[in-house]
């Protein structure tokens, strides 16, 4: 049992950072999956045949590749063809990218799940197509996507310990854990303290959600 | 798009044996994924019904079991398991193991391997299949149990078929997930398609062309795709012949196994 706090204690500096590295990655990674997953969802909804299907191999394409061929295409695959891309950034997009192609997924089924009643009476109410989309469709879509989207962030803190596995080797939770465990030899104290770090994000992301759900419900 | 598209940078796949030696390495990612899915799938099943079971603290140690699984990433599972695993069990495996698989397969890593995926993957089917059960209305079991059936008629024959029929594109989808999965035991030095790929785009090897890292993931990328892309047309087609069939609802998702289970538990 004290193996176990000395090894928190004396390389807390490779745990923490690790844990600070993996936040970081996966806030980024957040930020790009929300912005292109909307983008491909409204692609997945356009009006024309051709943007749809344009979305539909973007997720398909995303969605059946493992993400560790994604990591090891964008950093080594492309350093090999010339372009100097760094740790984070093929990191970053990797993930991201991957994870956006879920979130369009999500956010796809979200606008479906608007009754179509609410379309027709708010287009004969006279808004136009951009109002209904923006007043009507968006605000309601919006909130039944938000536990889905909480799963697919869980799914994505997990994921993000493959980037520090993978040839990019950037030093996440689960890298650095490695390494003090290369450094003591002590197994189950390092893989045991970096379960706990990413049990410590999923947590935080499983709270934060069910709050913005609750805040965001209408009272029927 | 130059580069990309270059002859020159896909002379690779055409010279000597190199695309065969990609598919041999697909084909052990492939052998993993099956052996995986099918004690997965039914270990999952035995989980759920310890789930649901009503023996009092055995659905809760087992709801923690499968938490614990499913909530931590399974490279973290894998590396820690081709570490931790006792020595005894891994030569078990090697000496077990069946003589038809290849020789990337007999090694006692790929005993740490499995055992992940299938530690990982059981506890996320079960709590799918946990979730299509109790989404069935509760009148069919009491019915059941109204005529007389014993708790294993009322499963076998009421519950189970209407239950997991609704599952079924979660279970596929999650299937999915495992199939590409399978390139994760490379980091663990298991012989399949990435490290395959990895011999190509080193040294000369076949033919003596070296292979560009770019291309060669590409046509990685392609045979997952493929597969997977066969996989989830299996499954809508399984969902369309069974409404039809049955006109049972079935719960629709979309590449997000987790989600059902979130979203269906609440």
């Amino acid at each position: 049992m004290s193996d176990l706090l000395n090894v928190l204690t004396e390389h807390s500096d490779e745990i923490g950072g690790g844990l600070w590295v993996t936040f970081r990655l996966v806030a980024a990674a957040f930020a790009i999956a929300l912005v292109v997953g909307t983008v491909v969802a409204a692609l997945r909804i356009a009006p024309s045949v051709w943007l749809r299907r344009l979305g539909g191999v973007y997720v398909e394409t995303f969605r059946n590749i493992p993400l560790l061929v994604l990591l090891t295409l964008s950093y080594a695959g492309l350093r090999r063809a010339g372009v100097e891309i760094g740790q984070w950034s093929a990191g970053i997009a990797s993930l991201g990218l991957y994870t956006a192609a879920y979130v369009a997924e999500v956010l796809r089924s979200g606008v479906f799940a608007v009754s179509k009643g609410q379309i027709e009476a708010s287009l004969s109410l006279g808004f136009s197509y951009r109002e209904t989309l923006r007043r009507i469709v968006l605000p309601q879509a919006f909130r039944t996507v938000i536990p889905p989207l909480g799963s697919i962030t869980i799914a994505m803190i997990k994921n993000s310990a493959i980037v520090g596995a993978s040839i990019i080797a950037l030093n996440d939770l689960l890298k650095n854990a490695r390494i003090v465990q290369a450094q003591t030899f002590k197994v189950e104290e390092s893989f045991l303290w970096a379960a706990v770090g990413y049990l410590l994000l999923t947590g935080a992301v499983t709270i934060a959600f069910r709050m913005l759900e609750r805040r965001l419900a209408i009272s029927r | 798009m130059g580069y990309l598209f270059d002859p020159d940078n896909w002379e690779w796949l055409i010279t000597g044996r190199n695309a065969r030696f990609v598919l041999e390495g697909f084909l052990v990612n492939l052998q993993i994924a099956l052996i995986a899915m099918f004690f997965s799938l039914v270990l999952g099943l035995g989980l759920a019904l310890l789930r649901l079971s009503r023996v009092r603290g055995v659905g809760a140690a087992t709801g923690l079991w499968t938490d614990l699984w499913r909530n931590l990433p399974l490279i973290l599972v894998i590396l820690y398991l081709a570490i931790a695993l006792p020595v005894t069990w891994r030569e078990a495996y090697e000496d077990h193991a069946p003589g038809f698989l290849p020789e990337a397969l007999q090694t006692g890593r790929v005993f740490a391997a499995l055992l992940a995926l299938v530690l990982y993957n059981s506890a996320v089917l079960a709590e799918i299949m946990r979730a299509g059960i109790q989404s069935l209305d509760r009148g069919q079991g009491e019915a059941a149990a109204a005529l007389g059936m014993s708790y294993a008629q009322r499963m076998r024959l009421v519950i189970l078929p209407q239950g997991l029929r609704r599952m079924v594109p979660a279970t596929i989808s999650q299937l999915i997930t495992l199939n590409k999965d399978t390139t994760l035991v490379s980091i663990i030095g298991i012989q399949e398609v990435m490290r395959h790929g990895r011999i190509l785009t080193g040294n000369n090897f076949f033919g003596g062309v070296q292979a560009p890292v770019l291309q060669v993931l590409i046509f990685v990328g392609i045979l997952f795709i493929v597969v997977n892309l066969l996989l989830s047309r299996l499954s809508r087609r399984l969902e369309i012949r069974e409404r039809e069939r049955t006109g049972t609802t079935i719960e629709p998702v979309s590449g997000l196994e987790d989600q059902v289970t979130t979203a269906t538990a609440r």
